[in-house]
């Protein structure tokens, strides 16, 4: 009797020629598989099937590429923020604000001064600038600095090469150059901005504070605090942004906690951020970015995984007889599982270790791609945490994934090695495969989790919703290939009118072995997450394109001055083009301090919900409009002096107010208490459908207000009005809604490539699994140019029935792609977007052919080599 | 009808250089019935695929009824094959995505021909296979697919069939019915008949029996 000892090695008898039966077995204590000999097996095999496997190795390495390098870089923008924080703050603390500081709160900030703290504020907003070449004003983004001291970290480079301090002063100014271009002016020229000249002096080349400052896109200019004074564009009341630099005194008191826990306790709605982290509103950018990019590059790695478990099952088929003979000579399915999974390891660790090399180049593409916004340099540097996070996961999700087919050993008999017929052995029904798949569900749910950035919650959360849409999606998608290929299989028995190598390229898709499906499901995720992205951008460009519904305003009017407003109102009534007369509204600072005496602190107010624990803009309205709907409780009457608040549905929601509700108000620090007197609904095309809470007349007088306005006027008009306007008020801000859409349009598109970009993997990697799978009947493949060679075929025939059946693979994926990617899409953009949708039937064509090309070329890579070679020399190796 | 003159086919096989075929000349005139034998190793399915021109000689020439197949190209000796050359593997090679019938019709597809269905039905029939014409290999047995493997091999009724051990797979019964339809066939066809075997009693039914030994005719 043999048995395996303890060094893995089958031995022959070693017991005793007179020892009696029963106590050679007495005691028995059957050995694993030694790690070194199971290792040593499983790398011969791999090297004899070379071929077969080297695709999915590409497979994995492809998915842990894009895993690796969206961390690689996300890592690198971290560690940038965190290591040059006090540059890109241009400071040790900000203290961002909107609208100036209360007297109050000037005086803690005095108190800081007197400690030693430097200080320097920085304000930031929108208005209009125009030039003698274009007269038509343009929509700039203003900074004001006081250039003695600001910046307090890094420096403002401009060109021509001069100090900040020298290049700004009351009248001149410093600007970007898309500026120059828009506005056909040069360095030295004249810029027009609040109704005074301003000097170009130089462009902003750099600016250290670029990314941590307000994200106002479009063209900038920068000047001095006094410059901003004589434009007159701050008055009390202005929602511009100010952002205070804080420079601490070195290694004295105050320290940065002790003044970051003043500020917290002075200004509670104020941003505030120190050196020692990362930009707040960037780094919750960034984990998001991250998270999002992750999971889908995590798909990329699970068809990569898919892909092994795939090899692998037709791999162990093969290898039927040799793993009989194994279990003839005694070994245990444990032991010849552990050769398999050791094997598995190996193909998941040179994937994982194949893609962590290809991350650093997609890590260094992202900085190209959102340059426009941030200007980033991540050094050289390269950071191996992100790698070795790749390799585990890669070495995981792979070996996952080959539970099953692993498992499948167990069910091959011994006697198979006689008869190849006898089958698989029918095991009692276990819970193992069923454990199997829970497993892999599990673990996938779990990989997920931790590339999650955020709390538990948003982990576990996320892991989830992952899962069950992953599964979702491959169960729809493997149901839309099987039914699909069925219907080709139809269609090819019956249509005998069709060529002959079409017939044979269709029917080769069937060939025992062929793992078409798998193939077809694998490409097609690819194909259909990059479609669904695509189509959701058009439908999200069309709709921010497409002409607005009727009556609404597409002319904005910031910062109108309250007692101008009549005059200006007038003003715009007139012009030509202006379909409706136009509407303005008043716009006061309040802040929500209790409901119902709760106070707001205490509702958990969570991620868009928490705007309503901070200052909003409120107004005030007499009678209803008749765009607004009541929905609950009763407008106010003529007369009703009660202070009263409407709110709209959605605030009512997420407060839970209800006609009847009180809610105490901070208005310029005095207290306001109203009575919610009802619930509203007021379409869009109305200034006030903006507004949150609708107060009741009377109850804002005497609070300083903004005045805002709105009209409809038809495109070609709005450029003389916004000349007219700004001749006359070149203090108030003219927003053309169709540049603003322009931008939003622009940075739509940004986002959609980069998702894009990494989407690509998916397909890159469906890709690569048509070509393990072609990979993987290669003998039979070889077999079949033997026979229609020795039939008389040519190689240009046997060439174009393989093409037809890996163009029909590609073709059977792009279609059940771009099905389920319309939608998919149609689902999102309809229901969470409430957008129009219309299917794009040109790039669902488009997809349909670019994937078929794909396969074919995918399928030729991993055959290529089968055409050229001599029918004999293939049988020979038989 | 078959020339070979001084052949000779060597393989690297990375270490070492195996020289198969020694030095082979032999005529096979028109309509023979000739069969190769030899012990294992001795270079017969190698005559054979030179023959089919599955391979070249690393020198020598192979003249095929009058033409010179030695220095042809892949696609030329493929026309060739289609049109003077019908091949029994001894492991059938039936395509497994065809069926019975459309297995047979394959080589008239090959060739550009319209598909006779009528001469695929009749030489299925032939060779016993009549209602089974669209069972698919998996579901016919050895001996049958191997049946099928013949009518393929005669379907454009060729002047030369090469034969390699076509009974080799087979038990006796079968292999005996196999046979017996070959020559029947090959009979009714008029083909010159190669064919490649190590059993003595299949041999003794042919006209000429080429010995074949370390490489070399040695009858």
């Amino acid at each position: 009797m043999s048995y395996v000892g303890q060094d893995g090695i089958l031995n022959g008898d070693r017991r005793s020629p007179r020892e009696p039966a029963a106590g050679r077995l007495a005691g028995f204590q059957p050995a694993p598989l030694a790690w070194r000999t199971a290792l040593r097996i499983a790398w011969l095999e791999l090297r004899a099937s070379r071929a077969r496997f080297l695709f999915v190795v590409l497979a994995v390495a492809v998915g842990v590429g894009s895993l690796t390098g969206v961390r690689g870089f996300s890592r690198a923008f971290r560690h940038m923020l965190l290591s040059q924080a006090r540059t890109l703050m241009a400071g040790d603390m900000t203290l961002r604000i909107f609208g100036e500081p209360t007297p109050e709160q000037e005086s803690v900030l005095g108190s800081l001064d007197s400690r030693g703290v430097r200080r320097t504020e920085i304000t930031e907003t929108v208005t209009m600038a125009s030039a003698a070449a274009t007269p038509d004003p343009l929509l700039i983004s203003i900074k004001a600095v006081d250039p003695q001291l600001y910046p307090f970290y890094g420096a403002v480079k401009l060109d021509p090469k001069q100090p900040l301090a020298h290049a700004l002063t009351a009248d001149s100014v410093a600007v970007s150059d898309d500026l120059l271009m828009r506005l056909k002016v040069r360095t030295g020229d004249s810029l027009r901005i609040g109704g005074q000249d301003f000097r170009i002096a130089g462009v902003v080349t750099s600016e250290p504070d670029r990314m941590t400052g307000t994200l106002n896109v479009g063209p900038r200019v920068m000047m001095t605090r006094e410059g901003l004074t004589r434009t007159g564009l701050i008055t009390l009341g202005s929602r511009a942004s100010e952002r205070f630099l804080l420079r601490l005194p070195t290694g004295r008191p105050p320290d940065v906690a002790e003044v970051r826990a003043i500020l917290k306790a002075n200004f509670p709605e104020a941003s505030i951020a120190d050196y020692r982290e990362t930009h707040p509103i960037i780094t919750r950018g960034l984990d998001r970015a991250t998270t999002f990019l992750s999971l889908i590059a995590l798909i990329a790695l699970v068809i990569g995984a898919m892909g092994v478990a795939s090899a692998m099952h037709g791999h162990l088929q093969q290898k039927l007889d040799s793993i009989a003979v194994m279990k003839c000579l005694g070994a245990r399915s444990a032991q010849v599982i552990r050769i398999y999974s050791v094997q598995t390891l190996l193909l998941g660790l040179a994937g994982g270790i194949l893609g962590a090399v290809f991350g650093v180049g997609v890590a260094a593409a992202f900085p190209g791609m959102i340059a426009r916004y941030f200007s980033i340099d991540i050094g050289a540097s390269w950071d191996p945490l992100p790698a070795m996070e790749g390799i585990a996961i890669a070495a995981l999700v792979t070996l996952l994934f080959t539970v099953p087919p692993l498992l499948g050993i167990r069910t091959i008999r011994p006697a198979q090695v006689f008869r190849r017929d006898m089958g698989s052995e029918k095991t009692p029904r276990s819970a193992a495969p069923h454990v199997a798949r829970g497993a892999i569900l599990l673990g996938t749910g779990a990989v997920a989790a931790t590339l999650t950035e955020g709390s538990l919650r948003d982990a576990l959360r996320t892991g989830l919703f992952f899962t069950i849409a992953l599964t979702v999606g491959v169960a729809l998608l493997a149901g839309a290939a099987w039914i699909l290929l069925r219907i080709l299989r139809m269609a090819q028995r019956r249509v005998s009118l069709l060529p002959a190598a079409i017939r044979h390229g269709l029917a080769n898709l069937y060939r025992p072995g062929n793992q078409a499906q798998s193939a077809v499901v694998a490409l097609g995720v690819g194909v259909m997450f990059t479609l669904m992205v695509f189509l959701i951008q058009g439908a999200l460009v069309r709709q921010i394109r497409g002409s607005a519904p009727p009556g609404m305003p597409n002319v904005f009017l910031l910062d109108i001055p309250g007692q101008q407003r009549e005059a200006i109102s007038g003003l715009v009534r007139m012009q030509p083009g202006v379909t409706a007369a136009p509407e303005v509204a008043s716009a006061v600072a309040a802040r929500i301090k209790s409901i119902d005496g709760r106070p707001i602190e205490s509702l958990g107010l969570r991620d868009m919900a928490r705007r309503f624990s901070r200052t909003r803009s409120v107004t005030e309205i007499g009678a209803k409009p008749s765009e607004t709907e009541v929905l609950s409780g009763a407008w106010w009457v003529p007369g009703d002096t009660r202070p009263q608040t409407c709110a709209t549905e959605e605030a009512a929601k997420i407060l839970h107010l209800k006609p009847g509700t009180e809610i105490e108000w901070d208005i310029w620090q005095h207290a306001v208490r109203t009575r919610v007197a009802c619930i509203e609904r007021t379409e869009s095309i109305r200034m006030t459908a903006r507004f949150e809470f609708l107060f009741s007349p009377g109850q804002l007088a005497g609070f300083p207000a903004v005045y805002y306005g709105s009209a409809r006027v038809r495109p070609p008009s709005v450029a003389a009005l916004e000349r007219v306007l700004y001749e006359q008020y070149p203090t108030v801000t003219v927003v053309n809604v169709a540049d603003v859409m322009q931008i939003v349009e622009d940075v739509v598109e940004r986002i959609a490539l980069v998702i894009r970009f990494i989407s690509l993997f998916t397909i890159l990697a469906g890709a690569v699994m048509v070509a393990s799978s072609v990979a993987g009947t290669r003998f039979r493949r070889m077999r079949e140019v033997v026979i229609l060679k020795t039939l008389g075929a040519s190689r240009r025939r046997i060439a174009w029935i393989f093409s037809v059946e890996f163009l029909a693979l590609g073709a059977v994926a792009g279609l059940m792609g771009s099905l389920l990617a319309s939608g998919f899409a149609a689902l999102w953009v309809k229901n969470l977007l409430e957008i129009e949708f219309r299917p794009d039937w040109a790039a669902a064509a488009l997809t349909i052919v670019l994937s078929a090309a794909l396969a074919a070329g995918a399928g030729w890579a991993a055959s290529f080599r089968v055409l050229g070679r001599k029918p004999l020399e293939i049988l020979r190796e038989e | 009808m078959i020339e070979v003159r001084a052949v000779t086919k060597s393989i690297n096989t990375g270490t070492h250089r195996v020289d198969i075929l020694k030095g082979i000349d032999l005529d096979i005139p028109r309509g023979q019935f000739a069969a190769i034998m030899g012990p294992s190793g001795s270079g017969k399915s190698t005559l054979l695929g030179l023959l089919a021109g599955l391979d070249s000689p690393t020198s020598g020439r192979i003249i095929l009824d009058g033409e010179d197949i030695t220095e042809l190209s892949e696609d030329q000796m493929a026309l060739v094959r289609g049109r003077k050359i019908g091949f029994v593997f001894q492991s059938y090679h039936l395509l497994p995505t065809l069926t019975a019938e459309e297995n047979v019709l394959l080589p008239m597809e090959l060739a550009g021909l319209e598909a006779e269905r009528a001469r695929a039905r009749e030489l299925l029939e032939r060779v016993g296979l009549k209602g089974r014409f669209d069972h698919y290999p998996v579901q016919l047995s050895g001996g049958e697919q191997q049946r099928v493997a013949l009518a393929r091999a005669f379907a454009l009724r060729p002047p030369i069939l090469l034969a390699d051990e076509p009974t080799g797979n087979l038990d006796s019964a079968t292999g005996r019915v196999v046979l017996d339809l070959l020559l029947e066939l090959n009979r009714e066809e008029g083909c010159t008949l190669v064919l490649v075997t190590h059993e003595q009693a299949l041999a003794d039914c042919a006209g000429r029996r080429i010995v074949l030994r370390d490489g070399m005719v040695v009858t």
